[in-house]
């Protein structure tokens, strides 16, 4: 557990994937910057499926899987450094490799991040049975409060 | 035929080991073509789509044709127990390919058929035993693999993911059937009918030994997967207050 240093929320961490509903809780965030005392630092995270293991590493080299991530990390986090521009709101963003809720719980405890802010994906029904959600597992390991968009 | 639980059995078994040897045809496939001209790289994803699946049915039968022999299905009982193993162990890291990207069409189709023949030899013969010869489950095995050799491998993670059994469950599943491939080779066909609860008696014990090796070599390899960090970037904007 992170012991309250600060009382204020200082940094807010909004993992993204790309998806529209995801953009929902940049559009919150942006949109509840005033009740803020401090405009907080804001982090952008996208994660990669580690879909690239042994046997694809033995075709295809390094630069061309790493190139791959990045491009299709920067093109899941595009939506949101637009609409943070437009907002004229700093950020730092950031892409890793890995499973999304573990890499999103890595990173939050690696800034020290007071809030995650997430959209509570819509997708629902038998594929988030199937496949789990990243929200719920997010919910169970984070270390700091986690709060949820509609 | 539709009838009889064992064939739904096999349905299962076939799906199941499709779905965890379906191999990363989709991301090679992929990453291959992504150095290409634009125009070039529809057909580069066509022509290796199309030959990983070409090769997929001509290896399948030919798998079939060669089980038919003596001996080799002791040879691909041994293979398949590896195969088995090799699903439960964590990835090893340290593989790397010094290939470079080829930017030419031809150099991607090479590479994709290569890699094809390499990732579908696990995925086929673990479909050839669980169809014991029987074409309509041959058939049944390859129309499945067939979407997901097309489409991204990354529901194969998220299952993973969501269940981290199916590792287990596969890997034992490949042993189970690696042990009726043996108790069906004609070598040890004298044994089996003297001793008849060797029919599963063999394929438990199979199914068992890939557990524990596998989870044995598992534990003395322990690494997690590690989150790698690839991008990081900050964009500053100071609106009013400066200096």
């Amino acid at each position: 557990m992170k012991t309250e240093r600060q009382a204020s929320i200082s940094k807010i961490l909004i993992p993204l994937d790309g998806s529209s509903s995801a953009e929902h809780a940049v559009d919150y965030v942006i949109r509840h910057m005033d009740t803020l005392k401090q405009p907080p630092t804001l982090l952008l995270l996208n994660v990669q499926w580690k879909i690239a293991t042994g046997n694809v590493k033995l075709f295809i080299n390094q630069d061309t899987i790493n190139d791959y991530y990045r491009e299709q990390g920067m093109a899941a986090l595009q939506q949101a450094r637009v609409a943070l521009d437009e907002a004229r709101l700093s950020y730092q963003y950031h892409i890793s490799v890995g499973t999304p809720a573990e890499a999103i719980v890595q990173y939050a405890r690696e800034q020290e991040v007071d809030q995650i802010v997430m959209c509570r994906q819509g997708e629902g029904g038998l594929k988030t049975l199937l496949l789990g959600s990243v929200v719920a597992k997010v919910l169970h390991l984070a270390e700091c409060p986690v709060l949820l968009v509609k | 035929m539709f009838s009889a639980p064992q064939f739904w059995a096999d349905v299962v078994k076939i799906i199941m080991i499709d779905l965890l040897l379906s191999g990363d045809n989709a991301v090679v496939i992929a990453l291959a073509c992504r150095n290409l001209p634009p125009d070039q790289r529809r057909k580069g994803i066509l022509f290796g789509v199309g030959g990983a699946i070409g090769l997929r049915i001509v290896l399948t039968f030919f798998a079939v044709s060669l089980l038919a022999l003596p001996y080799l299905k002791l040879i691909g009982a041994l293979l398949l127990i590896w195969i088995g193993i090799k699903l439960i162990l964590p990835e090893d890291e340290h593989t790397e390919s010094n290939i470079k990207a080829d930017a030419r069409l031809i150099g991607a189709i090479k590479t994709i058929i290569v890699a094809d023949f390499v990732m579908s030899l696990d995925n086929v013969l673990g479909v050839a035993a669980a169809a014991k010869g029987n074409v309509s489950l041959l058939v049944f095995g390859l129309l499945i693999s067939i979407p997901l050799i097309a489409w991204s491998s990354q529901l194969v993670l998220k299952l993973i993911d969501r269940f981290p059994y199916i590792i287990y469950a596969g890997g034992a599943l490949l042993g189970y059937v690696a042990g009726e491939m043996l108790v069906s080779e004609v070598l040890l066909a004298p044994l089996v009918e003297a001793q008849h609860q060797l029919h599963w008696l063999i394929p438990a014990s199979c199914a068992l030994l890939v557990l524990v090796i596998g989870k044995w070599l598992a534990m003395r390899r322990l690494v997690m997967s590690e989150v790698v960090n690839l991008v990081d970037g900050k964009v500053s904007v100071m609106p009013d207050k400066q200096g």
